[in-house]
């Protein structure tokens, strides 16, 4: 078969169902209305994956299936799993790995990697603002109610002064593209944003099993990632010799227990629990076989909430008692700082590209996925009137509670939801329904169009760093546009090509 | 070294230990029973059982399904083959970090081969094939430990682990077949094949051949078993391993608190190293075997008290 230009054939008739390949794998390949990472429009093969097309071409499905297969074996070797409880039963199931790659140019990834800096750089300023001086709140950009009444709103933190006024030094940001091809951000994770050893363990995989395409393609490197971790966490120490750096894991049980453990390992830190600490005179100490080892920096990822009993919940067996008085006095690091969940609910999400003009005095070079809050009058009117285009959403709620999606929703659902709208209106934004771009999937017949997401990890201390690429997420069920792994969702290694 | 890292290394060590000893023993009782009678067999049988502490589950019967069936899958006897296997991938998925790929994988892979195995696949054809398998694995994993792990203080607490378990291992073994004759069911005095079978049990028939010939004496048995300095599964080679690595761990730690932990090694090396089988065979044996096994247990809470378990206030 050839590729280029002439590779695929687009049914003139039927302009939204192009199947862009009539051999074998791609024969069930069909374009939908979404955005194709592999293939143009008129079913041609976008040249910067014309090697990669070519390759698969020439395997056989049954070879792709034993590549595929020694994939997912390498990972429950190397224990790369998560475990499910049932009937008492613990299993443990790996989150599936895609082998396909998805393939992102040097210079779309250049736009993207600046627009992504930018937007870290203006939520820092953000959370340094609402934890001091409070001038976005005083000039009225974003209401005040928002902020105070955000259950993530930490007031223990005002006027806590941060490192390099860094409050998130970890973030994983959810881009998707758009129809016409733009990627836009549906997500900020400022918490304890995970899945990058996915990343890294991906790119491990799919290098095995494209050795040859790979260097062809010359796919720029990601394996720094834990240096340039490593690097941001000592550059929020306020020494620089001997600094004593920890990863803080919930524990064996947690779901992320891998990527902690990865993380430390490669970083060459010790991974501590909550019971590996103590706190005396507010100087935090691990306990050692040779006695306490005083510990300067930690990278947590146990939620706020879980993080000291002694300052939030009391019940939480997870934390440290004592830990945040030790980081008030200055004498240990957390990153990331605590309170940084206020930034990332729903309804600042909106307020983001305010945000970037207001401290910047720039445009947002990445755009937001167009959101309505329905606090504002107008905006609620144009929701009420097209309720069946638009997904609303509860600003406060998560994992798609108090959520509805008009396209799917009957007359009277719509009406009753309306109603709610009207008599909370500050509770709500509304969301066009968006078409994640799809990109060749392996799946039993073949290769198949999936929907996908990326998510880009962000390292932010003295200075801000991103390695290319990122954890792309796939819907593995056709037509679904559900990324999360709880769901049916698995990932896919990354290749930012060098330009 | 954290102190939960270290205890999770301990116990590996001793989990893989414990592992190994059981699969040479279902290997080597497996292999034998061929050649007895059906009593002699059963006899044989009750007392693998005895000295893997499984009389529990095998009360029912002795006879070598229902004790094999007990030792190897079974989920709920805590001392069977897997069940040591499931609790020391454990202890090592919590230290993952501390670990080299190459052990952790090995190990994990190990476990999930046989994790879903039962007693009635394999029991038709050749169960001893399985176990003998299985110990080369183990085997294997003993020696990518050894070549891809540093050996500082994580190693250490690893063979500290591991040589504790061996010691009570041995000794057990030896009390069953030394001592314990007020237990009725193990009465009747061990025959031939079974000295060959508790030398074979430790590895040990063919190095006490070539110290001590062929000539398969019970004495010179306890002898090489308790007191032979250069063989790994001796007694003698146990503690002194023991000894060492208590010298390598915690070495920021205070002479105060590591001086308990060295006088009770001590106290045990002295026991071993002037101990004489002459003076032991006459009856003491098994007074002697408990004491080491008790001594271990000592050694185990006072490396706890000093290293692992200790309040943070007696050291601030």
């Amino acid at each position: 078969m050839q590729h280029g230009v002439a590779a695929a054939r687009v049914e003139e008739t039927e302009p939204r169902g192009a199947r862009p390949g009539r051999d074998a794998p791609y024969k069930d390949y069909v374009l939908a209305k979404a955005y194709d990472e592999m293939f143009a429009a008129d079913g041609s093969v976008r040249p910067h994956c014309a090697a990669l097309h070519k390759r698969l071409s020439e395997l056989d499905s049954d070879e792709l299936a034993r590549r595929q297969q020694a994939c997912e074996q390498s990972f429950l070797h190397q224990g790369i799993t998560f475990t499910v409880y049932s009937d008492n039963q613990a299993t443990e199931r790996i989150i599936p790995t895609d082998l396909l790659p998805r393939i992102v140019t040097a210079e779309e990834w250049t736009r993207v990697e600046a627009g992504l800096k930018q937007r870290i750089a203006a939520l820092n300023l953000f959370l340094r603002d609402i934890y001091s001086d409070c001038r976005v709140l005083k000039d009225g950009i974003v209401p005040r109610s928002m902020i105070y009444g955000s259950k993530h709103y930490r007031r223990e933190m005002r006027g806590l002064p941060v490192p390099h006024g860094a409050y998130v030094n970890v973030c994983g940001t959810d881009l998707v593209r758009c129809e016409d091809g733009r990627f836009v951000v549906l997500e900020d994770n400022l918490r304890v944003p995970s899945g990058v050893s996915y990343m890294l363990a991906n790119r491990e995989v799919v290098r095995r099993a494209f050795p040859g395409v790979f260097r062809f393609a010359r796919v720029q490197p990601i394996e720094h990632y834990p240096q340039e971790l490593l690097a941001t966490l000592k550059s929020l120490a306020p020494y620089q010799e001997d600094v004593s750096i920890a990863v803080l894991t919930p524990g064996v049980f947690n779901s992320a227990y891998f990527e902690h453990a990865f993380l430390a390992r490669q970083m060459g830190v010790e991974l501590v629990e909550g019971r590996d600490l103590v706190v005396n005179d507010n100087v935090v100490y691990a306990r050692t076989t040779s006695g306490l080892k005083r510990i300067d920096v930690i990278y947590r990822r146990v939620d706020d909430d879980f993080i000291d009993p002694l300052i939030f919940r009391e019940d939480s067996a997870l934390g440290v008692p004592g830990l945040f008085n030790a980081y008030r006095a200055g004498n240990v690091v957390i990153a990331n700082a605590l309170g940084t969940g206020v930034a990332d609910d729903k309804a600042v999400y909106a307020y983001v590209p305010r945000l970037i003009r207001y401290y910047l005095s720039e445009e947002p070079i990445i755009d937001n996925v167009q959101t309505f809050l329905c606090r504002e009058p107008k905006s609620l009117s144009h929701v009420l009137a097209n309720l069946d285009t638009l997904v609303v959403k509860a600003v406060g709620e998560s994992g798609g509670y108090g959520m509805l999606v008009g396209p799917h929703a009957s007359a009277s659902e719509r009406e009753a939801f309306a109603e709610k709208l009207k008599a909370d209106p500050e509770n709500y934004i509304a969301q066009p329904t968006i078409q994640l771009s799809t990109a060749p999937t392996f799946v039993e017949s073949g290769i198949e169009a999936r929907h996908v997401d990326l998510r880009p990890f962000i390292l932010h201390g003295e200075k801000t760093t991103i390695v290319p690429g990122g954890l792309t997420r796939v819907a593995l069920r056709r037509g679904s546009l559900v990324v999360n792994s709880s769901q049916g969702g698995g990932s896919k290694d990354t290749w930012v090509l060098s330009s | 070294m954290l102190s939960r890292v270290a205890d999770s290394l301990y116990w590996m060590g001793r989990y893989i230990e414990r592992a190994e000893h059981t699969s040479r023993l279902l290997a080597v009782r497996l292999e034998s029973m061929v050649e007895q009678s059906k009593e002699d067999a059963d006899r044989a049988w009750a007392r693998l059982a005895a000295a893997l502490s499984a009389e529990e589950f095998t009360a029912q019967s002795h006879d070598a399904f229902a004790v094999t069936a007990a030792l190897s899958f079974s989920r709920y006897n805590p001392s069977s083959l897997v069940s040591s296997l499931r609790f020391a991938r454990d202890n090592a998925r919590q230290v993952r970090e501390q670990l080299s790929t190459e052990v952790w994988e090995h190990l994990n892979r190990l476990y999930l081969r046989l994790q879903p195995v039962t007693i009635e696949q394999i029991w038709v054809h050749q169960p001893a094939r399985l176990f003998r398998d299985a110990l080369e694995d183990i085997y294997t994993l003993g020696g990518v430990t050894y070549t891809t792990l540093r050996h500082g203080e994580g190693w250490y607490f690893l063979e500290l682990g591991r040589f504790i378990e061996r010691a009570q291992l041995v000794s057990r073994l030896l009390d069953i077949h030394f001592g314990a004759q007020m237990n009725p069911e193990l009465a009747t005095p061990p025959k031939y094949l079974d000295w060959l079978g508790l030398l074979k049990y430790c590895t040990a028939f063919e190095p006490y051949c070539k110290e001590h010939t062929a000539a398969i004496k019970p004495e010179t048995i306890a002898e090489f078993l308790l007191f032979d300095p250069e063989f790994p599964h001796s007694v003698k080679f146990a503690v002194d391993r023991m000894r060492d690595a208590l010298a390598h761990v915690a070495p920021g730690a205070p002479p105060q608190r590591r001086a308990a932990c060295e006088r009770l090694a001590g106290r045990l090396k002295a026991a071993v190293d002037f101990g004489q089988i002459d003076e032991l065979i006459g009856g003491t044996i098994d007074a002697f075997l408990s004491e080491i096994t008790r001594q271990c247990e000592e050694i185990h809470e006072a490396v706890y008290a000093a290293y692992i378990a200790y309040g943070a206030e007696t050291v601030l």
